[in-house]
């Protein structure tokens, strides 16, 4: 029997005494230990969305607020760009790719994000993976909306179902874009980037929801004939055609109570399955790209070239504008939190040294109390040295055992907190074996423990070269 | 076996103990008897190597405690002796069996020896107990504060005797039994000391004791620093 198997037996015999030592170390671990992971995991949280981008251009703004509102979707941005500067970065010499972007909507608040197809073909996050489908495929029709993963599997939606985008992006909207639903062409893999709580669609389409001239679609006043008859001619395998070109004069009027006819159908069936309405056809044929958009992604041909686009864009004369690198946006993100996380650390620190303090005084106290024990151990031949090995252990031992309590409070937490935690701030955090980095400041802990117990072994030490096998006491 | 010859020894500048010659032979059974305060535990310590003389010689066992390092005297005190106290004689978190096996842990001779007698350390120690009138399947279970005191003292004199010691010294071991069991406690100590040629030094200030000892050593009549002066 070791001194350790001794101190082991000591500290198990005491159980009860040293439990709020072992849940305050522990408590204390599981504080430092989750700083360190959440701050990580915040980090390569933020990250990984824009890690295959190489610049993010919107209208003149901070960068930390173009980068939050284009990427993460917190905040709304107070300005728009024009579309055209999009066509002109695209065309620009050096960049690879650009992806427009328009925010806004929402769907039972989840955003809405339009686009055009250049973001399946570009769009990478977490180190090159570009966006999979789990079923379906990117829009191949206008009216076309591909879903996260999020949004698909808490709203339950599938193939083929129809979409009512909402205006604004308040969880409650009342003001619907009932009269141009959707249908869902493709649900995406989970990404654990804000892309799972979004809904993809066209550039056109949030054009064609958006579209406040008055003629252009049947439900709404109509004034001048001679288009709402534009928009029939032109819709040559709408089902009532010739029904209405047969009855001439009621042409508007039946066209009228038609649709009137046609959407009450389609109330019936939005809640499930998508049905094309004429709406849809008018907005097809007139197929209008946005004139403003939100921000644009950029992907470079080379590296090099990042910093000469973004000085071009940062000084360009034809429209105020703003480039951000959106690594370099994050770090200053980062560097914003860094004094809160500093606090945190500080604060977890002290946890940890009084949690130690605490489990000092415990030993000490039982310093004195033990003086007995302690000349029977040197009568059957232990050193005074192994008798301070004793104090040493025992220390190691409360503190050993704390931090593994600390590990198990800290993973508990994380498996509870991570849903609550994705579902309300969309921030995923994933759950990891920890770091060397981690195990080092629980080493440095436990190295610490064993230290401070370089006090109470040293005094027992000195105590038991003076009792010697003295039980008289 | 035990020779002190010219021996002081002080604690902060007084002078405790001051005895010219003592020599205890092999297997003999020596009652030493002092008042609280004699030096009795002073002389205890001497001789199990705890503290050493300023001056003088300690042997034991042709072995010189006095030159001796520190480490040393531990391990020598580990191998060759065995202890009983007043009480409070176990380790409160030990259970009974690790109790009585705890010297041969510090002592690879005793647990040589113990494990001639049988086949394992927790055997030898069921045998010991055996002897001394303990049926352990019965209290093994038990946390050793649950014993009673008599059964405590009996557990010492196991945890002492295991891996037969050259000596065994008593400190006061009967003082807290009554009268009846003190008688029954002495015998069983002489029967086991008898049997493994142990050497025993039984330090008490109980006079009463005195009649079952072949040898009677008043400190007093040794020690030339008188008890009031150490007072």
């Amino acid at each position: 029997m070791s001194m350790f198997t001794l101190a082991l037996k000591s500290i198990q015999s005491r159980k009860a005494t040293f439990l709020l030592t072992f849940i305050s170390i522990a408590i204390s671990v599981m504080l430092l230990l989750g700083v360190q992971i959440i701050k990580k995991e915040a980090n390569s949280g933020f990250l990984q969305p824009v890690s295959g981008t190489d610049l993010i251009i919107g209208p003149k703004s901070s960068q930390i607020e173009l980068l939050l509102y284009s990427v993460f979707h917190i905040g709304t941005p107070n300005t728009l760009m024009e579309y055209k500067s999009y066509e002109r970065i695209q065309a620009s010499k050096n960049v690879k790719w650009a992806i427009p972007i328009s925010l806004g909507d929402s769907h039972k608040g989840y955003k809405v994000v339009s686009t055009n197809e250049n973001f399946f073909k570009h769009y990478s996050f977490a180190n090159d993976k570009k966006v999979e489908f789990t079923e379906g495929k990117a829009f191949e029709d206008m009216f076309h909306v591909v879903l996260g993963y999020e949004v698909a599997r808490k709203l339950n939606y599938k193939l083929g179902d129809n979409i009512v985008l909402s205006h604004g992006d308040a969880e409650v909207s009342f003001v619907h874009h009932d009269e141009l639903p959707f249908k869902v062409s493709g649900i995406l893999k989970p990404t654990h980037t804000p892309i799972d709580k979004t809904l993809i669609v066209t550039l056109h389409a949030m054009e064609a929801i958006h579209d406040d001239s008055p003629n252009h679609f049947m439900h709404r006043p109509i004034k001048k004939k001679s288009q709402q008859h534009d928009v029939h001619d032109e819709d040559e395998e709408h089902h009532d055609e010739s029904h209405d070109k047969e009855h001439g004069e009621h042409e508007e009027h039946h066209g009228e109570e038609h649709h009137g006819h046609n959407e009450d159908e389609h109330s019936k069936n939005s809640e499930k399955i998508y049905k094309e309405n004429l709406s849809h056809k008018v907005a097809k044929k007139l197929k209008k790209l946005p004139t403003k958009i939100s921000a644009v992604y950029v992907g470079v041909e080379s590296k090099n070239a990042i910093f000469g686009i973004q000085r071009k864009i940062n000084n360009n004369a034809s429209e105020p504008l703003s480039a951000i690198i959106p690594a370099l946006a994050v770090q200053d993100l980062w560097e914003f939190f860094e004094f809160v996380q500093v606090t945190l650390n500080i604060i977890s620190g002290l946890v940890v040294f009084i949690g130690l303090l605490g489990m000092l005084s415990l030993i000490l106290m039982g310093v004195q109390n033990r003086r007995k024990e302690m000349a029977i151990l040197r009568s059957i031949g232990a050193t005074p040295f192994d008798i301070g090995k004793l104090i040493v252990g025992e220390a190691a031992i409360v503190c050993a055992v704390s931090i593994g309590l600390g590990v198990v409070f800290l993973y508990v937490a994380l498996f509870v907190l991570s849903q609550p935690l994705y579902d309300t701030y969309g921030f995923y955090l994933q759950i990891q074996p920890l770091s060397l980095q981690e195990l080092a400041i629980l080493a440095l802990i436990e190295c610490s423990a064993i230290l401070i117990s370089f006090v109470p072994a040293y005094r027992i030490y000195k105590q038991s070269l003076i009792d010697g096998m003295n039980t008289h006491i | 076996m035990i020779e002190l010859n010219n021996m002081q020894f002080s604690w902060k500048d007084t002078l405790i103990l001051d005895i010219e010659h003592l020599n205890i032979k092999s297997n003999e059974k020596v009652f030493i008897q002092g008042e609280s305060g004699s030096g009795k535990s002073t002389l205890l310590n001497l001789l199990a190597g705890v503290i050493t003389p300023q001056k003088g010689e300690v042997i034991i066992n042709n072995s010189h405690l006095n030159t001796m390092k520190n480490s040393q005297r531990d391990s020598f005190r580990a191998n060759h002796i065995g202890f009983i106290f007043q009480q409070f004689n176990l380790i409160p978190y030990l259970n009974l069996i690790e109790n009585i096996i705890l010297p041969c842990k510090f002592s690879y001779s005793r647990k040589e020896k113990a494990l001639k007698n049988s086949r394992s350390l927790e055997e030898e120690a069921i045998r010991l107990l055996a002897n001394l009138g303990i049926n352990a399947s019965s209290i093994l279970k038990r946390s050793v504060s649950e014993l009673s005191i008599g059964q405590q003292q009996r557990v010492a004199i196991a945890r002492a005797l295991i891996g037969s010691p050259d000596i065994i010294i008593a400190d006061e071991p009967t003082s807290a039994l009554d009268s009846n069991h003190k008688a029954s406690f002495v015998k069983m100590l002489f029967d086991e000391c008898e049997k493994e040629n142990i050497t025993l030094v039984f330090v008490s200030h109980d006079e009463s004791l005195k009649s079952h000892f072949q040898r009677c050593i008043e400190l007093s009549s040794i020690n030339s620093v008188k008890a009031e002066e150490v007072e």
